[in-house]
């Protein structure tokens, strides 16, 4: 199984006391007598807590376990529940790591299958899955007693337990369990009832971020499981872990963006520092540890790059002095050791690299970028620390314009720079469907309703109007502006109507002459019956833009749309085509 | 080891005549109330005034007797110590713990690493191994003579039906009927086992098996299994007397096909290529097992009273198979089961025992089907009073530790007089007996029972090699009803914004929320306010609010459409009103608090 968090972070994790609790109450169950089904619960992030159970589970599985009966060799499955996400792949996933199976491509890739006269497909359904889990024992005891047979001539202490056929404990671990209520709830039950249905020494781990009282099935059809709680990690707690993540041999193979030396061990209390002020500004947002690192991944090889850019220089001085200044170096005329950065360059840097930090949350956190992109683009420029000090800031943030500009990656929404190549016409369809969406069909004929009779119209509703009540006041709920509801659905003819509205309003002075058109507003009508329109809002609906609700291969039906944007975007566009949208609109923001 | 069993069982045969002395257990709550305020006494429980009294001094003289042959000088001054915090600490049992802890240790520095730790972890063991199974409790002696112990009678019951049709080649059947872990499944396993003879036992779960189809592949499958070895004489024997080695139920299906690979193996060995015909004897069942046609469905079943053994079929959640289609394959089954009775002596016997915990599993039987059933019902039962349940305990916490080797047998006495002093003390604490008199008031399940012993026991280390009432609330509460999201104090900041405009959209009469609609309430609040944090276009927000879907706090209120955006997908919060203001209390922030007094 593909680890997926780095191997610094699962060293540290592995090590970190934090986790303690749940490691040796696993360890502790498992080399003894356990329980079959164990539910480990982490509400912050079931990622390391599977790890921990993991590297448990490896230190576990590397040795036989000494019970009662005799040695137990103790074999594990580890199970993603988003990854596996059919039950066919469940159980050739579980299999395979049970029986130590690697699929390889030059046999046809194909899955454990067993051997000898009990060679089958073990993926049919669940008892064939059972069948295969029974077949694992057998091979694996069998194999146990063959290895017991060959080496019990040597010890003869162990003879006696040797002769009961040596155990051979499972333990099927699967992450992120929640996901299996929504995907396979037929399998829900006996994954938890495993043992009992195998009648072999196999232990079931969940570990969800969700408790099971979410994901257990009705009428108690699971048994319950064995609670294991993963403690809430602390500020401290985390720090640690990050921190104990510094790699301790610098990456063999760095990319270009990170300097090779950038996790030199003489950097390290720089990088708890660091990781410390990155706690403190992130802490409200988010304290996962694995958000915290990947935006370390992608901040500290720019912070620390000043600080080797004077190391460097200072070396290239030297070179060029050739004569030892003992004045800023310690360690005299040998090669210069890169140094621990002192307290007046760190907290400068600290204080310069702050604002790039919120920076680096808002655009990593939500993945609006990469972490190697981002770092690229906010590379520092390359002589920093020699800056005036009022200077730098302006600089580092003129190097992040011009790094943007370089690489020429606009970090912003996707949607919007599709929006600025759109055509006119389809700017126009758009604000009319985010009308039709978000006012009231009955307030059509006020917003848009320019005949003769409008004053005389208006003042007839207004008297119609009843008094109004004070909102939240007469016992119903306060109307909730239609905008933060969703768009609503409305047919074709009205978005055609409010677009005439607005062609006639916004873009009848600038079209060209046309004389045959006499009757006023013929001119429009004869532009929103163009073919070219209904194809620009096929091709609207198509970049789901405008939302279409009815089944496309229906003719005679009117078809039906929603407006795919939102407020913010609806309000850009209006104002690209010299449209004010809050005239518009029925409910003011 | 005798002197230890005996300190354990004086207080329950104690027990049990004030039990029955005292009745029902209601008035044995008042009658506790009196004694709390005698003030020497150590800490009563359950009905302290008989059992407790002659306890401490018998302990205390033994302890002395034990204690001084042994040649440690150190080892007189933490006897009395402890013996003095036993009869004093009647206040805060916890505390006295630690005192004893402590004393211990402060009074044997270089004891306890080098002898008892190994020691405490091999009780740890033992009290883990105990746990698998409910501990034998003598039930007269918590029941009173006149009180029919409902398990025993069952486990009598269902041995004799299936000694009948192992014996007598009948055809049986039964339901077993109990709440869940009330030992069903395991007093099937235990009368399976003591069987004199080996019958073919098939094993199907209404949980697996969702149909017919699959049960009857699995029947036949366990079936070749099973008689594909039996039939080759030679290894029957053989397997037979594997089976009778080890006293504890055995895996039928895996120990058998150890042999049968065995045997394979020993074959290709010497021939790989010829001797595989012979290993057709279970190849030859492999077409059976892939292809089974449906209309063999009956031939398959009618077939089971002439193999050469009497067979056992267990159907685990048989109500569920009640539902498959037609209860076919139950009305084919008790059918057989019926007419093998019916025709004495035509072949061996067989019984089908269904195990379920719905109560009504009769009722939901078709009539053919119920009129094919023996009628038979044989029920299970939980602890029916806290007594047992202190036994049980007792008797778990006090499993005599596995002779490992006899060098350290001074140690494992001295061990054993203080493990058992300790455990004493823990039980006999008043609030020991409330939290499980607690536990006990919700569910009488044995599993609840054993995962709050076992993380109990896990939870003794060297440090702290004593159980105390604080490791039993601990364990309750980590066990029994496991909160049900984390602290939401602990949330990001964005996501308690959320919660609390949640909280305002529910005052303002919407339950039911969008994301859109808490975002402005958020971004109305900040703009109002200037007191949030400077982020809120970074989609920290959406981030919180995905989070907060994620742990489940909210809820969709509607099934995904495909025609709806993310952040207009009404929700639900599936937390109250009073669980946010505590979050924000303690969260600690004065302008998220005022928000939130405004809802």
């Amino acid at each position: 199984m593909m680890p997926d968090i780095s191997p610094n972070l699962q060293a540290a994790l592995a090590d970190s006391p934090h986790y303690e609790f749940v490691s040796s109450h696993l360890s502790a169950l498992l080399s003894s007598y356990p329980p079959p089904f164990i539910f480990i619960h982490d509400p912050e992030s079931s990622r390391l807590a599977a790890s921990v159970v993991r590297s448990a589970l490896q230190d576990l599985a590397s040795q036989p376990l000494v019970t009662d009966t005799g040695l137990t060799q103790l074999k594990f499955a580890c199970v993603n529940a988003v990854a596996c996400f059919s039950a066919r792949i469940i159980y050739d996933t579980a299999l395979n790591a049970l029986a130590g199976w690697t699929p390889d491509w030059r046999d046809g890739a194909t899955n454990w299958h067993g051997t000898g006269a009990e060679a089958r497909r073990f993926n049919e359904n669940f008892d064939a899955f059972v069948h295969g889990i029974q077949a694992v024992v057998t091979e694996a005891t069998a194999a146990n007693a063959i290895v017991k047979a060959n080496g019990a001539v040597k010890d003869k202490v162990k003879q006696k337990e040797g002769e009961a056929a040596p155990n051979c404990r499972l333990v099927l671990l699967v992450e992120r369990a929640e996901r299996l209520k929504d995907n396979l709830p037929e399998l829900l039950v006996p994954l938890t009832r495993l043992a009992e249905l195998s009648q072999v020494d196999i232990i079931t781990v969940f570990i969800s971020e969700v408790q099971w009282q979410d994901i257990r099935p009705p009428l108690r059809a699971s048994p319950e499981p064995y609670y294991i709680d993963v403690p809430f990690l602390s500020k401290q707690a985390t720090q640690d872990l990050l921190a104990a993540a510094f790699p301790s041999t610098p990456p063999g193979s760095s990319s270009s963006v990170v300097d090779p030396d950038a996790y030199h061990p003489a950097l390290k209390p720089l990088y708890a520092d660091f990781i410390a002020l990155l706690y403190s500004t992130c802490n409200p947002f988010t304290h996962d540890p694995t958000e915290l690192a990947y935006i370390t991944a992608a901040r500290w090889p720019g912070f620390v790059q000043p600080v080797l850019d004077a190391h460097r220089s200072l070396l290239s001085e030297d070179d060029i002095a050739s004569t030892p200044r003992d004045s800023d170096g310690d360690d005299g005329d040998n090669q210069r050791e890169l140094q621990t950065p002192n307290d007046d360059m760190r907290l400068r840097l600290l204080r310069l690299f702050t604002p790039s930090l919120t920076a680096a949350l808002e655009s990593l956190y939500p993945r609006l970028s990469n972490a190697t992109h981002w770092a690229r683009v906010h590379a520092p420029p390359s002589d920093l620390l020699t800056m005036p000090r009022e200077g730098a800031p302006n600089a580092l943030a003129a190097q992040v314009a011009t790094n943007a500009a370089r690489l020429n990656g606009q970090p912003d929404r996707p949607t919007e720079a599709g929006i600025d190549a759109l055509p006119r016409m389809a700017k126009f369809v758009l604000v009319a469907a985010f009308l039709a969406s978000t006012n009231p069909a009955r307030s059509d004929l006020r917003m848009f309703g320019r005949g003769l009779d409008e004053r005389a119209k208006r003042r007839r509703r207004k008297m119609g109007t009843p008094r109004k009540t004070k909102p939240g006041t007469a016992g119903t709920a306060v109307k909730i502006p239609q905008r933060l509801l969703g768009p609503t659905t409305f047919p074709l003819d009205r978005l055609m109507a409010i677009l005439g509205v607005l062609l006639e309003e916004n873009d009848a002075d600038v079209r060209p002459v046309a004389p045959q058109y006499t009757l006023p507003g013929e001119y429009t009508e004869m532009e929103i019956a163009r073919v070219a329109l209904y194809a620009n809002i096929v091709e609207l609906a198509s970049m789901r833009l405008l939302v279409r609700t009815t089944p496309p291969d229906h003719l005679d039906r009117v078809p039906m749309f929603k407006c795919g944007i939102g407020y913010d975007l609806a309000i850009k566009v209006a104002k690209s085509i010299g449209i004010i949208l809050n005239d518009l609109v029925y409910e003011v923001v | 080891m005798v002197l230890d069993s005996v300190e354990i069982r004086t207080p329950r045969h104690l027990l049990s005549t004030a039990k029955r002395s005292l009745g029902s257990p209601t008035p044995r709550g008042s009658a506790r109330a009196a004694p709390l305020g005698t003030p020497r006494l150590p800490p009563a429980s359950g009905s302290p005034s008989k059992r407790n009294v002659p306890r401490p001094p018998s302990s205390t003289l033994r302890q002395r007797e034990l204690r001084t042959p042994t040649p440690e000088p150190a080892l007189p001054p933490p006897v009395s110590p402890t013996r003095d915090t036993q009869k004093a600490g009647a206040a805060t049992p916890s505390k006295r713990q630690r005192n004893h802890v402590s004393q211990r240790t402060d009074g044997l520095p270089r004891d306890l690493p080098e002898d008892l730790h190994p020691l405490l972890v091999r009780q740890k063991r033992a009290i883990l191994k105990s746990l698998q199974q409910p501990p034998e409790i003598d039930e007269i002696t918590v029941y009173g003579e006149d009180y029919p112990p409902t398990n025993t009678a069952a486990y009598e019951q269902l041995s004799d039906l299936l000694t009948g049709s192992v014996v007598r080649g009948e055809g049986n059947s039964c339901l077993l009927i109990g709440p869940s872990g009330s030992g069903k499944t395991q007093m099937v396993e235990r009368a399976i086992a003591a069987l004199p003879a080996k019958p073919i036992v098939v094993r199907l779960s209404g949980y697996a098996q969702h149909n017919d189809r699959l049960a009857i592949r699995e029947i036949a499958w366990q079936l070749a299994q099973q008689t594909g070895t039996s039939f080759l004489p030679a290894e029957s024997d053989d397997t037979d007397d594997e089976d009778a080695e080890p006293p504890a139920p055995v895996e039928q299906g895996p120990e058998t096909v150890v042999h049968d690979d065995d045997e394979d193996e020993g074959d290709d060995e010497e021939n790989p290529f010829i001797e595989h015909a012979p290993a057709a004897s279970s190849g030859t069942v492999i077409p059976m097992i892939t292809l089974p046609p449906p209309s063999h469905l009956l031939a398959l079943i009618s077939m089971i009273p002439t193999l050469p053994r009497p067979t056992i079929i267990v159907l685990d959640g048989f109500d569920l198979f009640a539902s498959h289609a037609r209860q076919a394959l139950l009305y084919c089954l008790l059918d057989t089961a019926q007419a093998c009775r019916t025709v004495t002596g035509s072949g061996s016997g067989m019984a089908v025992v269904g195990v379920t915990a719905r109560v009504d599993t009769i009722n939901i039987l078709e009539k053919r089907v119920k009129s094919r059933f023996s009628g038979r019902m044989i029920r299970t039962a939980c602890p029916t009073s806290l007594d047992h349940w202190v036994a049980l305990a007792k008797a778990a916490l006090c499993t005599p530790l596995i002779g490992e080797s006899a060098v350290a047998q001074d140690d494992e006495e001295e061990w054993a007089e203080i493990w058992g002093k300790a455990v004493e003390s823990f039980v006999e604490d008043e609030g020991v007996m409330d939290a499980l008199r607690d536990v006990y008031a919700l569910t009488r399940d044995f599993q609840i029972f054993r995962r709050i012993m076992t993380c109990l026991t896990l939870e003794l280390t060297a440090a702290s090699p004593y159980p105390t009432l604080k490791m039993l609330k601990a364990a309750i509460s980590r066990q029994r009803c496991p909160a049900r999201y984390p602290p939401l104090h602990t949330l990001p900041y964005p996501a308690l914004c959320l919660l609390v405009a949640q909280v305002h959209a529910q005052t303002s009469g919407h339950d039911v929320f969008t994301f859109e609609m808490l975002h402005d309430a958020f971004k109305r609040q900040v703009r109002a306010s200037q007191a949030a944090p400077v982020q809120l276009q970074g989609g920290g927000v959406g981030m919180a609010f995905e989070r907060l879907v994620d742990l489940r706090i909210f809820a969709p209120a509607a099934g995904p459409a495909a025609g709806i955006a993310k952040e207009f997908a009404l929700h639900r919060s599936a937390v109250d009103r009073a669980a946010v203001k505590k979050a924000v209390e303690q969260m600690g922030q004065m302008s998220l608090r005022k928000w939130f007094t405004k809802a």
